[in-house]
């Protein structure tokens, strides 16, 4: 199958309802072995970065707050990491609790929309309705804190705007104890799947040498073996006050991914708790701040990963350049390494482990080479894969989807 | 090991070649011209187990293009920013994407944005820029939005 007329040109994306951003991959296949991968990223580079060079370091936290539709806590308190590195001050502890309970209410339901996306890739639709029913009241909790189910406009330079309703902390306390006896029954349920099992371990490998020559960040890194997670490494808002831990794997796996994932979000609902006990009381900022010409370096852990933001200053009210470098930005090219060399049923699930925000595969379209060979349809991608589900669940003699009772603890 | 430990290893490795800043105990800046980069860059590879290109920001100065490389190490505070200025008006550095794969995307963004030639880059094609946008810099201080919006902006070809 090596001869160049048997190879193809799939391209995947760039539009789809589930994108959150368009992104485009073209596949070189030969057969169902994936060859060569590249990524086209420019459809939406909206010159935010110039845009917040034109805004003065108040209004830069809002525009960045658009960076994402996900992460949008990560990329303003970033910014405000990187401008209290320039000057040097540390946030009032009130502010630091509030920036740390928005920021975890964030990386709740970001992995389990990626929880939900990973099950619905790969046939499991169970597991997509589920993570997102479970994840409604993480957004529902994020709402009652902000008002805003997604952007907070909280973080500012020097601490946080506004306070936080601490008559609402009970109600979040029981929206807490809810999402944390679902998701263990999620968890028990997807870990202890065979046919998961079988479809997820050893797809999409990343080895640790591999991992970090991409210079892979957060739960992309953490399964493949590497310990890095800039709440441990790099303190900022209250995490060094915390009790909590990293979670790592080694495999490099797709399953790998999922168990760090799904592992965090009860490292988050014991960090949230918590934040919530020890919530101080006193200022949420420092008042307005004059920045002095210089340069900061602020780092975030992004649900996704390591978010970099570089500010230099030149004494006046905006900053002369900022750079933003999203967690996904290093690891979607890891792709490259990861899905060579893998049947194309793989693909999907393999692109999808590294939550790069973006998604699925309808939109695509395929160059037939010159012998006129038959067209590869667009959605087949996303059908091959869960046909490689169903497959591995009639060989182990299982359900294709997860056995609900047993999930429930009610069956047997 | 802190910013001061580091500088003090690079000093001793490459001399009068590389000048160091140390901002604070986890930030430290090192400066060196153009052509050691690829040098310095593979030393602190070896010399600092878990460190990765985080990323790197090309700015348009007075003098040159600045295009600084941030290197972030796994389970360290430390963030070592490796400064080099290029001359403008056609600023060029040797790629790092021999000695990381990680700096493949970075570099190709910087060319898109502030039009830095990026010497033996294996894939130099545009990322993030658009078509349309062919040899205009955008970050660039010269580059003028009125003017770019005029030239192509209103009046669209078909």
């Amino acid at each position: 199958m090596s001869d160049q007329s048997s190879r193809r040109v799939v391209e995947i994306g760039p539009f789809h309802p589930l994108l959150e951003e368009p992104v485009g991959f073209s596949l070189t296949v030969e057969g169902e072995r994936v060859v060569a991968i590249d990524a086209r990223m420019d459809y939406i580079h909206k010159g935010l970065e110039r845009l917040a060079q034109e805004r003065t370091y108040d209004m830069v936290p809002i525009v960045l707050e658009r960076i994402c539709g996900i992460c949008s806590v990560t990329h303003s308190v970033c910014f405000c990491n990187a401008v209290e590195d320039l000057l040097g001050v540390t946030i009032p502890p009130r502010a630091a609790y509030i920036r740390t309970i928005i920021g975890e209410l964030e990386r709740l339901h970001s992995h389990l929309l990626w929880v939900g996306l990973a099950g619905h890739f790969i046939g499991y639709n169970t597991v997509f309705m589920w993570a997102w029913k479970y994840r409604e009241p993480v957004c529902d909790a994020f709402e009652m804190l902000t008002g805003h189910r997604q952007n907070s406009a909280l973080p500012m330079v020097g601490g946080v705007r506004r306070d936080l309703p601490v008559e609402y902390f009970p109600a979040i306390r029981k929206i807490l104890d809810q999402v944390e006896g679902e998701v263990e029954r999620l968890t028990a349920a997807v870990l202890d799947d065979p046919v998961l099992a079988a479809r997820l371990k050893g797809v999409g490998v990343l080895t640790p040498e591999a991992a970090l020559d991409f210079g892979v960040v957060g739960p992309t890194a953490r399964a493949s073996g590497l310990d890095t997670d800039v709440r441990r490494d790099e303190p900022y808002a209250a995490y060094a006050e915390l009790d909590w831990k990293v979670v790592t794997q080694p495999a490099g796996d797709v399953f790998a991914k999922a168990v760090v994932r799904l592992l965090e979000i009860f490292e988050s609902i014991k960090i949230l708790r918590q934040c919530l006990d020890r919530f101080p009381a006193g200022e949420i900022n420092l008042g307005t701040l004059h920045v002095p010409p210089g340069e900061g370096i602020g780092r975030y852990e992004a649900p996704r990963g390591e978010d970099v933001h570089y500010v230099r200053s030149n004494g006046t009210n905006m900053p002369e350049r900022l750079k933003v470098r999203a967690p996904s930005y290093v690891n979607i090219p890891s792709f490259k390494a990861s899905c060579l060399g893998a049947p194309m049923a793989d693909v999907m699930i393999t692109l999808a482990a590294c939550d790069p925000c973006y998604s699925c595969t309808e939109r695509a379209i395929t160059l037939v080479d010159s012998a006129g060979a038959p067209w590869l349809a667009a959605p087949k991608l996303l059908e091959a894969s869960r046909r490689k589900t169903f497959e591995l669940a009639r060989a182990l003699g299982r359900r294709p989807d997860l056995d609900i009772d047993r999930a429930d603890g009610s069956g047997r | 090991m802190d910013a001061a430990a580091v500088a003090t290893r690079m000093e001793e490795a490459f001399g009068d070649r590389v000048s160091t800043v140390v901002r604070s105990p986890k930030r430290l800046v090192a400066s060196c011209a153009p052509a050691d980069l690829p040098e310095v860059a593979r030393w602190l590879r070896a010399a600092l187990p878990g460190s990765r290109l985080a990323t790197s920001t090309g700015i348009d100065l007075r003098d040159g293009v600045g295009l600084f490389h941030h290197v972030a190490i796994n389970g360290s505070p430390l963030v070592i920013t490796l400064k080099v200025l290029l001359p403008k008006p056609e600023p060029h550095a040797p790629t790092l994407a021999r000695e990381t794969r990680a700096a493949e995307w970075i570099e190709r963004e910087i060319h898109d944005l502030l039009g830095v030639t990026f010497d033996g880059h294996p894939d130099a094609r545009r990322l993030v820029k658009a078509e349309s946008m062919a040899e205009t810099f955008p970050l660039r201080r010269d580059f003028d939005p009125a003017e770019f919006k005029e030239r192509i902006g209103e009046r669209p070809e078909f």
